[in-house]
């Protein structure tokens, strides 16, 4: 119940406030369920899921970044990306499977 | 351009750190709610089958069907053993025939005895009047008032009543030793009691009840089959109580105690939770470094792992209110244990 309310937050009120809120909200309606998906007849677990989000997120924000002019004040642009893939990956775990 | 580059390095700082502090938050979240997808729903199995032997004649279940408790799952020809039956109590009501003769008997030798004691009486009385004829006759044989051929007539018959007293009183003795009793007479009828409660309880077993709720599996025979005694037939997977078993890993066992609710989802619809409790922690598995043949000298490989995979250990969830739909026994399964959907 909680991730399907989560949904209907990101869907009907900000939808157009900030551009990866709504890939995570996304992930959310899609991952009401167990914490393991079904690809062609084999189970994947979520933390797998969660390291493709971090990833897409990652490669996103440098996109974005480089459009918008911050990735100029960025420096350690690596770990810079990195970082902030993994924590799109953890708030990820946290809020669609964590207690 | 100095300016820029030391917010550049504050930014990379400030999401390294939080990056760092989020993995840890959430490393001992992961820790303290455990889950698996290493699970499977699980339930108790029946093998069923029949102590005694003999060719299947009626199999009124069919391959998956639910049974309740007590309905007919096959029956094997009774004749035999009704014809057992019948002989055991052919031969119990030989036992209790021949209890009755040894009754009889036991009459006749009991007043036998009687007679006996009272010849014992008898040939005591004669002995005594003897006795006293001697006694008489003596004085009277001395100053040959009588002949003394009387005297010694008198002698001999006491000594002949002496000897048949002796005799009686052997044969009073043996008359009540051969009386005996129905010791043995009794111990055959129990024998051949038991051995018809036997031949009964045989003719019971061939008709097989479900010893509990369930669904028939693994039934591929048809009526005609001859089964030896024991020889299972099918299996029933009873559907009274299901399980949800999640191998979890050692380290997290701390925090796992039964009676904590758990999240599961059958993965025949992974949208459906359900909720379950810990029953139990298994208390042991087969360890590769401990295995060996008991009795023999434990088995050490020489060789040595740097890094050791986790041991996991099954623990025990059991399923409440589950949808009959989604519990197939093996089926796969998450397990949550204290947090998901069902465990508010």
């Amino acid at each position: 119940m909680r991730q399907k309310s989560f949904c209907f937050f990101f869907f009907r009120k900000r939808r157009n406030l900030h551009p990866v809120l709504p890939l995570l909200a996304l992930n959310g309606c899609a991952l009401r369920g167990a914490p393991s998906f079904p690809i062609v007849g084999a189970y994947f677990p979520a933390w797998m899921l969660c390291a493709l989000v971090g990833i897409a997120v990652a490669v996103g924000l440098r996109v974005v970044f480089l459009l918008a002019g911050i990735d100029a004040l960025l420096s350690f642009r690596l770990f810079t990306y990195v970082a902030l893939g993994t924590l799109a990956a953890l708030a990820l775990w946290a809020l669609a499977f964590g207690p | 351009m100095g300016g820029r580059r030391r917010i550049g390095i504050a930014i990379a700082l400030a999401c390294v750190g939080a990056a760092i502090v989020a993995g840890l938050i959430v490393a001992r979240w992961d820790d303290a709610y455990p889950s698996t997808d290493s699970a499977a729903i699980d339930a108790e199995l029946v093998h069923v089958a029949s102590v005694v032997g003999g060719r299947l004649t009626e199999l009124p279940v069919r391959e998956n069907q639910h049974v309740r408790k007590g309905d007919l799952l096959y029956r094997i020809d009774p004749e035999p053993y009704a014809l057992t039956v019948r002989q055991a109590e052919a031969n119990l009501a030989l036992a209790n025939a021949e209890l009755a003769n040894q009754r009889r008997l036991l009459a006749v030798r009991t007043a036998q005895a009687a007679t006996a004691r009272d010849q014992v009486t008898r040939a005591q009385t004669n002995r005594d009047l003897a006795e006293r004829t001697v006694t008489r006759l003596e004085p009277l044989a001395n100053r040959a008032y009588v002949p003394w051929q009387q005297y010694d007539q008198a002698r001999v018959a006491r000594n002949d009543a002496e000897i048949s007293l002796g005799q009686a009183r052997q044969q009073s003795a043996a008359a009540e030793i051969a009386i005996g009793d129905l010791a043995s007479a009794m111990a055959t009828q129990a024998a051949s009691q038991a051995a018809l409660d036997r031949a009964r309880y045989e003719l019971r077993q061939t008709a097989v009840t479900a010893p509990a709720d369930g669904f028939v599996t693994s039934l591929r025979v048809k009526a005609g089959e001859v089964l030896a005694p024991s020889q299972v037939l099918f299996t029933l997977i009873a559907d009274d109580a299901w399980y949800a078993v999640a191998n979890l890993r050692e380290i997290t066992l701390s925090v796992v105690h039964p009676g904590d609710c758990a999240t599961v989802y059958s993965m025949i619809d992974r949208r459906t939770p359900i909720q379950g409790r810990v029953e139990s922690i298994g208390w042991g598995v087969l360890s590769a470094d401990s295995a060996g043949p008991a009795r023999a000298l434990p088995l050490v490989p020489r060789q040595m792992d740097w890094v050791h995979v986790a041991q996991r250990f099954p623990v025990r969830v059991h399923l409440q209110g589950a949808a009959p739909a989604l519990l197939r026994m093996g089926a796969t399964a998450t397990v949550e244990i204290r947090h998901g959907a069902a465990c508010p």
